[in-house]
């Protein structure tokens, strides 16, 4: 008798863990990591030695997108992208590009300039919320550029959109990292272009 | 021979509606401006535009115009957009892609861009633009299960109307020679007894495939 009511315990423990365990499922939050492939811009190179730093903020930045209820609904992973891209498009803006991890390293390599970008700002607009039959994105950066010795050249702000059209076939996390991928080609696009025509850039250039 | 009459009629009754849902008008408007022709060393390259805030252009569709035109008589070679908007990149991205024949201009005097527009061996740029929007939705359908087993019952129809629009510039004059445009509209429907039977309207399918032969004519020079 105690056997068996040990075995229906058992059994009623693990349906309530399995209970458990799928009202967590249902509940939780879906996390997105921004995956993709970034081509190589064809522009003229700038004769620069530059240094990157990537600050953790960047590294790190991931945007949590909250239903109406208040619950977290998207947790989105875009760090690491951010630093996929810049890997590809640095080194085809400038003759040479190394990475730094401070500011003080970059300071004694002795570069034309250090570089430092930041998201300041990240929206994502869903369908089911916008009811447009796009997913969307819009990303605002900070873009710091400094000489070797740590003085300020320039701070420009940089926005980039993305968008990609709902389809019923595909997931929700697939339409969002679609969207920010237009969104980081996008950044890319102008940040290559319009790099040397921001003003105070422009003004140092024509130092050197 | 009940039996043979019974399933006669509902073959009709099928027959009847595949007509119905068969039922797709399209209408093809072509407006030239320049003489057109086309080498066997060059290539049509299809890009879809992708400025607009509410609708892009399906690369689906894109992809669909250029494989029809590199089908049948007098096909031409087609360079997949993907690839040629990714060897290009940034210079035709929604936001940096020429709008007009004159930023096509000022964008070749870019040594890269022409370098790689001469190893494309592209000479007319499509720029598609439009969408497929489905309007007059109604009926309603409802299915049920239980344990005696599942089924739908009801009647629902649609109409589907895809509009696009093609321009087509000369990369070696650098002008515009010339429009297409493509309206398609179907009506589709899905009747439900035990089981949904959806006959759908192939509307972007036919826009499309219209679309394609008009477009392999044009650059042709027919």
């Amino acid at each position: 008798m105690n056997r068996v009511r040990g075995l229906m315990r058992g059994r009623v423990r693990t349906v309530l863990i399995l209970v458990a365990a799928l009202y967590l499922t249902a509940c939780g939050v879906n996390n997105v990591v921004i995956e993709g492939s970034f081509p190589t811009p064809n522009i003229n190179k700038l004769p620069l030695n530059v240094a990157v730093y990537y600050d953790p903020a960047l590294t790190e930045f991931a945007y949590i997108e909250y239903s109406e209820t208040g619950s977290e609904e998207y947790n989105i992973a875009s760090g690491q992208s951010h630093i996929e891209l810049f890997s590809t498009v640095l080194p085809a803006m400038f003759d040479g590009v190394v990475v730094v991890e401070s500011i003080e390293e970059a300071e004694a390599l002795g570069v034309d300039a250090i570089f430092a970008p930041i998201i300041e700002e990240f929206q994502l607009a869903l369908p089911a919320k916008t009811k447009l039959d796009v997913y969307e994105i819009w990303i605002k950066y900070n873009m710091r550029l400094m000489k070797a010795d740590g003085d300020y050249i320039a701070d420009w702000v940089l926005t980039s959109y993305g968008k990609t059209p709902s389809e019923s076939l595909r997931s929700v996390e697939a339409a969002i990292n679609a969207a920010a991928i237009v969104a980081l080609r996008d950044l890319a696009s102008s940040f290559s272009l319009s790099f040397s025509q921001v003003p105070e850039v422009k003004d140092w250039l024509n130092t050197l | 021979m009940k039996h043979f009459l019974r399933i006669n009629r509902l073959g009709i009754a099928l027959l009847l509606l595949v007509s119905l849902a068969s039922c797709t008008t399209t209408t093809i408007d072509e407006f030239r401006q320049g003489e057109t022709g086309i080498e066997n060393n060059e290539s049509v390259v299809i890009l879809g535009r992708r400025q607009a805030s509410d609708y892009e252009t399906r690369s689906e569709f894109v992809e669909c115009v250029g494989e029809g035109m590199t089908r049948g008589e007098n096909s031409i070679s087609i360079v997949p957009e993907q690839e040629f908007i990714d060897a290009m990149f940034p210079w035709f991205e929604p936001r940096t892609a020429p709008l007009r024949t004159r930023d096509l201009e000022r964008l070749m005097t870019e040594a890269v861009v022409s370098q790689k527009m001469t190893e494309f061996g592209v000479r007319y740029i499509v720029w598609l633009d439009g969408f497929t929007e489905t309007t007059d939705r109604s009926g309603s359908i409802s299915c049920t299960i239980g344990p005696g087993g599942a089924g739908c019952f009801g009647f629902g129809s649609w109409e589907d109307d895809a509009n696009f629009n093609a321009r087509v510039w000369d990369v070696s004059s650098l002008t515009n020679v010339g429009t297409i445009s493509t309206d398609a509209t179907g009506q589709s429907y899905l009747p439900a007894f035990i089981i949904p039977i959806p006959l759908i309207a192939r509307v972007e399918a036919n826009a499309c495939s219209r679309l394609a032969t008009q477009l392999k004519d044009f650059v042709n020079g027919s």
